[in-house]
């Protein structure tokens, strides 16, 4: 900002970066080391570049692990091209010519960040930074003061400069800010004495219970949200979600709009309730076996899954016990290995060491595949009891289900009574009450009623068979699914230990073969 | 035989006419006749038995000349009439039980005390608790009468004593034979609440003469292991099947049938032989059966005993109402009642039934209210014994109204002093079966020592395999002192508290860098060591909590190498080949980068470094890494080449190739290497420390005194009685300040009667009017001696005008001096006048108005204030 714009900016390129990780890398042997070798970018811990001329931020995405990265006295405007260091502790921006605070939603780790001497004039866009515990933003042009209710999020924040702003010029700013954030520790690089945070605490105690209150409301709700969420989530989990109240029933006459019109006829009112009633009697009865069922095959679950992991750990620990005699045996021979002299003893022992590790390869594949039989054994009658369990869940369903379609036809064929008697009457007109014209319509003809009667059933059953439909089809998918998760993770897990140990085989074979070829060539 | 019997013969007569002269010294004689053989003993008394001679004496150190009968109260030297009583109905019951019963012995009812006035036992039961929590229990009140007094045998092994002291008594002397022993501890186990009864009976030889030589010492017995039962979890639904066995199991089966064959015929023999030496040294006993013993029944029921149980009150040993040792009862009684018992002894006590309540099997001597238990089957008993009963003894008529009076014992008290010494002069010795245990008071032996158990090998206890020796009190904490005699193992065990938190520490010898396992409570610590194993070559350390997760560090050391200089050891180290750490699992690091182990192999430079396993593999990941000093072909020094460290990984990484990494890693370990070397320097030097302060502490052996020892511990001792003094001067000065002025004018009127008002009216007036004459008495004795030293001076100078021309000097010095004292005292005297005339009235007002607000006053006189 103090600075006049005319240098020339410079363009951050890969020679510019390596010149700087260049100069600023080890010292002594692990320097020489490291020059030999040469320096990834990615394991750079700290970067500076200050006093560079740089316009805009570039070609730092290679440093994946930087924690420590200095841009200050540059001429950046805009803060980009740094999502990618994730790892970022410390970053500072401070002495540039920064307008807004952007691009800075992946740095989760940031503890740090100084944005002193910049343009910036709102705080905002820093929601990612939960860490955050040291804040400059010092001269720049922030003149709201709302903007320190904004960082009361930062749990963590002890130390905070706003110096040089025109909030600063206020005459409670010091008060107002430390009543505001009372974690604080350090303001504008002085401590916040006891007596400071006394004064600040009276004087707006007011406005800040009124905010504490706001913000434990909107908290309450977010939690209660949140508890609702998971409850349903868990409905989900049982597939028997939204039927623990009249919601399938108020869908069904959601869409239905012969059977409102219908409810308006004498009688069908308190049909329809009891009805209601009825319907969802029965929608408990799902809702509660469904939960119980859950639990059921989760207990199944967790047993199996217990089961498995105890047959692994077993095998594994056999496997560890082989293993550590084998390794103690290749120990000794290797040193024996090293110290004979002789060509034919050593040819002999090489020989015996080479069948002691195909030994060791042989039990420990045994093993292995012991373990794979039982395992496959094991998830078969795992998949046929959850299928059963599966099965059985779905038939109750559909008995109730179909309980629920009997309720509706024994519905249907009283409302069907009551249209037809109620048309008698009204062709007698004896009807008494009046009838709202719509509804009246419907009367002209009795295909007419008997038409809509039919189509508001129609629609009744349609909903009753969707949403069973939906519990099978989702239940089935997911057993499925579970099964062939099973199936594949204990596939991954053998690929696994065979990789593992062919590794190591091949690692004590080269140890072997390694001494061998010193040997030839001593 | 014939030989040795008459000189046996002519030995006592001897001794008897000895004993008759020197009836001084019974002490020595008696020792003499324990030292005897048993037979001989028996041949002795046979005799005596047959020549009838009355034995004056009693095999006892505490005659009754020993006690001084005089200063015992009242209820020792005479009966009451209940008591009085009491004993013709037990002279009666006692006949007529003669009567029906001719071939049983004579009932022990009614024996003499120590003033020789005949007491029933019954009332000899003093039913006390004690003061002590630690004999609320009957385990240790049991231990503490056997340790408490020493045991003396009967003077005849087949009689019951003819007398029976009281349990104070006993107490004082310290001494008593096997009925004394039951009564105290008959007394204590009731007061404490327990169902107890001295028990009239035939013992053991073993039983009767405290012989424990074939029993196991209690404290040798290794408590049984708990052998946990596994619980084995049903099998789980999805539980894998077992692979196939293929072994043969009937191969198997056969194996194990021989293994177990031959092991049983080894412990068969080994029994035998066991058997064989045992049977040799207890040879049968000829009197077996007819040996009288006392000793304590419980019965089950209350303080939740849940089965009843003998009590052998010389060793202080429980036993089951079915065990060997007791041979038969003949009555048994407590501070209530005594039963007798009915029953056929023939199977020893096996088949005695403890239900007192049934006449049948007890006979009782008085009808009891409450009898102690009553059996389902009493009625029927009742129905059909009723005229046995009758006729047998028809005593119930006469003595339905009676029951037991109240003990005459005074209460038995035990001071602290004695609780704590226990023993006889604090020590006491038991033998076992190939073990001698043996007992100090805590602060007699100024080591501290207090138990000390010696196991042999052999019975004949010439071979010693290890000793035991308990310390209590010790400043070094040492607790336990373990000394194998045959491999040369001492262990020394150490209570918590301990300069250096050791806990154990075993070895063969206290000089350095030899074999030895150190223990430490490392919760004390900071480095967090638990263990420290040594051997000539090695030291081996196991830790704890430690922040750094290091679990155990073992360190090889090579042989010294000799300097040309004379150093001592400490400036020599030996030299460390070889240093091995292990580590805890670290949960916040990947396995992959978490050291499971680490070797310094310090000669070779070379340091290998193994991984923890991840949680779901076979292999952990290695490295391996090894430095050259040399340089390199061209001269230039070599910094770090790929072949320095050879590593093997579960998962190859990138970054673990680069040699930077291996460079940074290289050199941490050599730091660490440093480090490790120091700390293995570092445990030898505290080692050398232990042992010295070790040794110093075994010098030394000083004794901490708790600061709850308030007779011990000086400083507290000091503390009390000042604050005991000043409680005293307190006491005095409250005393003083309630001297009661109304007191004298109280007495005058009657007492325990409410004052009317003309009464306080009249008690104030006097009270003023009294104190009012004191005032003037006062006056007009200060007046008085004012007057008279007036007067005297007036005179002596009248004297002095008159004979002034003739004194000498001297006499008129003396005069003089006699005028300015004289003036001196009659000012004093005139100050004390004006002073008390200006006191005197608001003295007068003081008191005036202190008895308004007296509070026996303050209701009368309130009405003319």
């Amino acid at each position: 900002m103090n600075r006049l714009c005319d240098v020339e900016p410079r363009v951050m390129d890969d020679e510019m970066l390596k010149l700087a990780v260049g100069e600023q890398g080890l010292r002594d042997e692990a320097g020489q080391l490291a020059k030999q070798e040469g320096i990834l970018f990615k394991d750079v811990l700290s970067l500076q570049l200050d006093f560079q001329n740089i316009l805009r931020i570039d070609s730092l995405w290679q440093f994946e692990n930087l924690r420590k990265l200095q841009l200050d006295n540059n001429i950046i405007e805009k803060i980009e091209g740094l999502e990618n260091l994730t790892h970022l502790v410390w970053l500072d921006l401070s002495f540039n010519n920064i307008e807004a605070i952007e691009g800075l939603d992946t740095l989760v780790n940031l503890e740090d960040l100084s944005l002193f001497n910049n343009r910036i004039s709102k705080i905002n866009s820093l929601d990612a930074l939960v860490k955050l515990q040291v804040l400059s933003l010092g001269n720049n042009q922030i003149d709201n003061m709302m903007n320190i209710i904004y960082l009361r999020r930062f749990k963590d924040l002890r130390t905070l400069s706003l110096s040089g702003n025109p909030v600063a010029e206020a005459e409670d700013y010091r008060t107002l800010i430390c009543a505001y954030l009372p974690d604080l520790v350090y303001l504008d690089f002085q401590r916040i004495d006891d007596h400071m945070k006394e004064l600040a605490e009276m004087k707006h105690r007011c406005s800040v219970d009124e905010l504490k209150h706001q913000e434990s409301l909107t908290r309450a709700q977010l939690q209660d949200e949140q508890a609702r969420w998971e409850g349903l989530e868990g409905h989900k989990a049982a597939f028997v979600e939204h039927l623990n109240g009249p919601f399938l029933f108020d869908s069904m006459y959601a869409e239905d709009v012969e059977g409102s019109q219908l409810s308006h006829l004498p009688g069908v009112g308190e049909l329809v309730q009891t009805y209601k009633d009825k319907f969802v009697i029965i929608c408990l009865n799902i809702f509660e076996f469904g939960l119980k069922q859950q639990e059921k095959r989760k207990a199944e679950l967790d047993t199996f899954m217990g089961c498995v992991q105890e047959a692994v750990q077993e095998k594994q620990e056999q496997g560890k016990h082989k293993m550590a005699k084998f390794e103690e045996k290749h120990l000794l021979s290797l040193s024996s290995l090293r110290d004979e002299s002789e060509l034919t003893n050593f040819e002999i022992k090489m020989a015996e060491h080479s069948e002691d590790i195909t030994e060791l390869v042989n039990v420990l594949m045994t093993l292995e595949m012991q373990l794979v039989e039982q395992l496959e054994e094991t998830i078969n009658m795992f998949e046929r009891n959850i299928i059963d369990l599966v099965g059985l869940f779905v038939e109750s369903v559909q008995s109730l289900m179909a309980q629920c379609r009997d309720l509706e036809n024994h519905h249907h064929e009283k409302l069907l009574e009551i249209a037809i008697s109620t048309r008698e009457k009204i062709l007698k007109c004896e009807l008494e009450e009046d009838l709202p014209d719509a509804v009246r319509l419907l009367f002209v003809d009795k295909d007419t009623i008997v038409n809509a009667v039919g189509a508001s059933h129609d629609i009744h059953l349609l909903k009753i068979d969707n949403r069973e439909d939906e519990l099978v089809t989702r239940v089935n998918s997911w057993c499925a699914h579970l099964v062939d998760k099973i199936r594949k993770d204990e596939i991954m897990r053998n690929r696994r230990r065979v990789k593992e140990i062919n590794q190591y085989v091949d690692h004590v074979k080269s140890e072997l073969d390694s001494l061998e070829y010193s040997d030839l060539l001593d | 035989m014939e030989v040795l019997k008459e000189k046996v013969e002519e030995e006592e007569e001897a001794e008897r006419a000895e004993r008759a002269e020197k009836m001084m010294r019974p002490l020595e004689v008696q020792k003499e006749d324990t030292t005897r053989t048993q037979e001989m003993l028996r041949d002795l008394e046979r005799k005596l038995s047959e020549i009838e001679v009355s034995i004056p004496e009693k095999p006892s150190t505490f005659t009754k000349d020993a006690i001084d009968t005089s200063k015992l109260p009242l209820s020792y030297q005479s009966n009451t009439p209940k008591e009085e009583h009491l004993l013709q109905v037990a002279d009666n019951f006692s006949r007529q039980y003669s009567h029906l019963c001719p071939d049983r012995v004579p009932l022990f009812l009614y024996p003499v005390n120590e003033c020789k006035v005949p007491k029933f036992v019954s009332t000899t039961i003093r039913p006390t608790l004690m003061p002590y929590p630690e004999l609320y229990n009957w385990d240790t009140c049991a231990q503490f009468v056997s340790d408490f007094l020493s045991a003396v045998p009967l003077p005849d092994p087949l009689k019951p004593p003819s007398y029976l002291y009281s349990p104070t008594v006993v107490l004082k002397y310290q001494e008593g034979n096997c009925f004394d022993f039951s009564t105290l501890l008959c007394s204590m186990l009731l007061g404490a609440g327990y169902d107890a009864y001295c028990v009239y009976g035939y013992g053991s030889q073993d039983l009767c003469h405290m012989d424990l030589t074939r029993e196991v010492c209690p404290l040798t017995v290794k408590p049984k292991e708990m052998v946990k039962e596994e619980e084995k979890a049903p099998p789980k639904k999805y539980a894998v099947k077992p692979p196939r066995d293929l072994t043969s199991r009937f191969e198997w089966e056969q194996e194990i049938k021989r293994q177990e064959a031959v092991k049983a015929e080894e412990e068969r023999r080994l029994k035998q032989g066991e058997r064989l030496a045992e049977q040799e040294s207890a040879k049968t006993d000829p009197l077996h059966g007819l040996r009288v013993h006392s000793w304590v029944l419980v019965l089950s029921g209350k303080r939740e005993v849940p089965e009843s149980f003998f009590i052998d009150p010389f060793t202080a040993r429980s036993y089951s109402t079915q065990d060997d040792h007791f041979l038969g009862i003949e009555s048994l009684w407590n501070h209530k009642n005594y039963w007798i018992n009915m029953q056929d002894c023939w199977n020893c006590c096996k088949d005695l039934v403890f239900d007192l309540g049934d006449p049948v099997r007890w006979e009782y001597l008085l009808l009891e209210t409450d009898k102690p238990l009553l059996s389902l089957t009493e009625e029927e008993d009742d129905g059909t014994n009723d005229d046995d009963d009758a006729e047998n003894l028809g005593k119930e008529d006469e003595d339905k109204s009676f029951d037991m009076p109240c003990s005459w014992v005074e209460q038995i008290e035990i001071s602290p002093e004695a609780f704590e010494t226990r023993c006889p002069n604090g020590k006491k010795v038991m033998q076992y079966k190939r073990a001698r245990l043996e007992k100090w008071a805590p602060h007699l032996d100024n080591s501290g020592l207090v138990r000390r158990l010696t196991t042999y090998e052999d019975l004949e206890c010439t071979k010693t395999l290890e000793i035991k020796e308990w310390f209590q009190n010790r400043e070094d904490m040492l607790e336990l002192k373990h000394i194998n005699k045959v491999t040369g193992l001492n262990i020394d065990y150490f209570k918590p508290g301990h300069p250096q938190a050791l806990r154990a520490h075993s070895y063969t010898s206290m000089q350095p860098e030899m074999d030895r396992v150190m223990e430490f409570y490392e919760t004390a610590r900071v480095d967090g060591l638990i263990k420290r194993e040594e051997t000539p070559r090695t030291m081996t350390e196991h830790y704890q909590g430690r922040p750094d997760l290091l679990s155990y560090r073992h360190v090889n050391f090579g042989p010294r190498i000799k300097k040309l200089a004379l150093n001592s050891a400490e400036s020599n180290p030996r030299p460390v080949v070889k240093i091995t750490e292990r580590f805890f699992r670290n949960p916040v690091k990947p396995a992959d980068e978490d050291v499971a182990e680490r070797v310094f192999l310090i000669l070779d430079e070379r340091i290998q470094l193994r991984y923890h396993c991840r949680e779901d593999h076979l292999t952990a990941s290695k490295c391996e890494f090894l430095w050259r000093t040399e340089g390199d072909s061209k001269g230039n020094k070599i910094i770090m080449t790929p072949d320095m460290c050879l590593s093997f990984e579960v998962e190859p990484m990138e970054h673990t190739k680069k040699l930077l990494y291996q460079y940074e890693a290289m050199m941490k370990l050599k730091n660490e290497e440093k480090l490790a070397r120091h700390q293995a320097w570092e445990s030898e030097l505290e080692v050398l420390e232990i042992l010295k302060l070790r040794e110093e502490q075994e010098e030394a052996h000083v004794l901490t005194i708790s600061i709850y020892d308030t007779k011990r511990n000086e400083k507290s001792k000091e503390y009390r009685e000042a604050m005991e003094r000043v409680m005293h001067e307190e006491h005095l000065w409250q005393a003083e300040a309630q001297l009661d002025y109304l007191a004298p004018f109280l007495a005058q009127l009657p007492p325990g009667e409410k004052l009317t008002r003309w009464q306080a009216v009249r008690l104030k007036d006097e009270c003023l009017s009294d104190f009012k004459q004191r005032l003037i008495d006062k006056a007009n004795l200060i007046q008085a001696r004012f007057e008279k030293e007036t007067q005297e001076l007036q005179q002596q100078q009248q004297w002095y005008q008159e004979n002034q021309v003739t004194l000498t000097p001297e006499d008129e010095d003396l005069y003089l001096s006699y005028c300015s004292q004289a003036m001196f005292r009659i000012r004093v005297l005139e100050q004390r006048l004006n002073r008390h005339k200006e006191l005197a009235p608001l003295k007068y007002r003081a008191l005036e108005e202190k008895l308004y607000k007296d509070p026996r006053l303050v209701e009368l006189l309130q009405v003319f204030v």
